[in-house]
């Protein structure tokens, strides 16, 4: 080659890549039987090629390999939040625990103000059992008779007053 | 430690060392190198695409190679050692090891991007669409200037051969 040319310095470098056709190659040695610097320039392609087949990967050294190997213990990341993780897994399953064992710490005795609206419920629920008792004597009498309807409000009656005193007592 | 990172240390270790040992041409600070550029991969490894960590790795390993280059400055200046006809004489002459020294040396002394060009296509044997994404070049890029570093190191070698 007189001068640098690149359509030969593809050429060149196809034919050492093994990229070169059948026929092109044929072409370009054809070539360098007429041209001295191509042949020359083709035989220097050929030897740098066998001294670079020469040449390897290089093993890395065993310090390096060592450090490599490190790398992982010694840039641990803190791991991002995650309710998968074991910590937050365990905490999540504690909460229903906390509550059931809260709940069973309550004392047995209730407020007095839960007292008190207690009698006031009971007392209404008693004064609803004392109308239904009328009520159901009435229809009691108007379908089997007085003597019937006595004997039905009177029992009813009596399981009144004896629930009011029973709760008088408890109260006093 | 995780199993892909190992897996990677595996495949490429010895690639990235290369890459280093050959732009750094300094044994301690290549292997400095080479860990920045795994500490990197080990801190990055969910946001790669597992199919590209190769070219991902080497592009890594040599753009560190080369800020440490800027760094020393003085160490980037053409080692003509191997030129001057004392440190190996003519190829026919020395022992296949110390032609391969020479080679290597040879390859040392190229300019970027052509140095790495040598490295990863000749020595760890990439592909060229491989080296393109390493380098961020396009293929037509690296055809040109791996074809001008060869011919470098083609007229380097006439120049020791007979």
């Amino acid at each position: 080659m007189n001068e640098y040319d690149d359509k030969w310095e593809d050429r060149i470098n196809a034919l050492m890549d093994g990229e070169l056709s059948a026929r092109d190659a044929e072409l370009l040695k054809t070539e360098a039987t007429d041209d001295r610097e191509l042949a020359r320039a083709i035989i220097e392609a050929y030897q740098l090629q066998q001294a670079m087949d020469a040449i390897q990967v290089e093993r890395a050294p065993d310090s390096l390999r060592q450090r490599l190997r490190a790398i992982p213990r010694q840039n641990r990341t803190k791991p991002a939040f995650s309710l998968l993780q074991p910590r937050w897994a365990m905490a999540l399953a504690a909460i229903p625990l906390v509550i059931i064992t809260f709940s069973l710490m309550r004392p047995d005795t209730p407020s007095a103000s839960e007292i008190a609206k207690a009698r006031q419920e009971m007392a209404i629920a008693f004064a609803y059992l004392d109308k239904a008792g009328v009520i159901t004597g009435r229809e009691i009498e108007s379908s089997v008779g007085q003597t019937m309807a006595d004997a039905v409000t009177d029992s009813v009656n009596r399981a009144i007053k004896s629930q009011n005193l029973n709760s008088k007592e408890k109260e006093a | 430690m995780s199993r892909k990172y190992r897996q990677w240390v595996k495949e490429y270790q010895d690639q990235a060392w290369t890459v280093a040992r050959y732009i750094l041409k300094d044994a301690q600070e290549a292997e400095d190198a080479t860990q920045e550029a795994f500490v990197k991969l080990w801190n990055n490894q969910d946001s790669i695409d597992p199919d590209r960590v190769k070219a991902w790795l080497m592009k890594v390993t040599r753009n560190g190679c080369l800020d440490r280059l800027r760094r020393r400055r003085n160490n980037v200046e053409f080692d003509e050692s191997y030129m001057s006809g004392e440190a190996s004489g003519p190829m026919q002459d020395v022992s296949a090891n110390e032609a391969r020294e020479w080679l290597k040396r040879a390859i040392g002394s190229l300019k970027e991007p052509y140095r790495s060009l040598v490295v990863l296509r000749d020595v760890n044997q990439h592909s060229y669409e491989e080296v393109a994404g390493m380098l961020e070049l396009n293929l037509a890029q690296v055809k040109t200037y791996l074809h001008r570093a060869r011919k470098q190191l083609r007229e380097q070698l006439a120049e020791v051969r007979p």
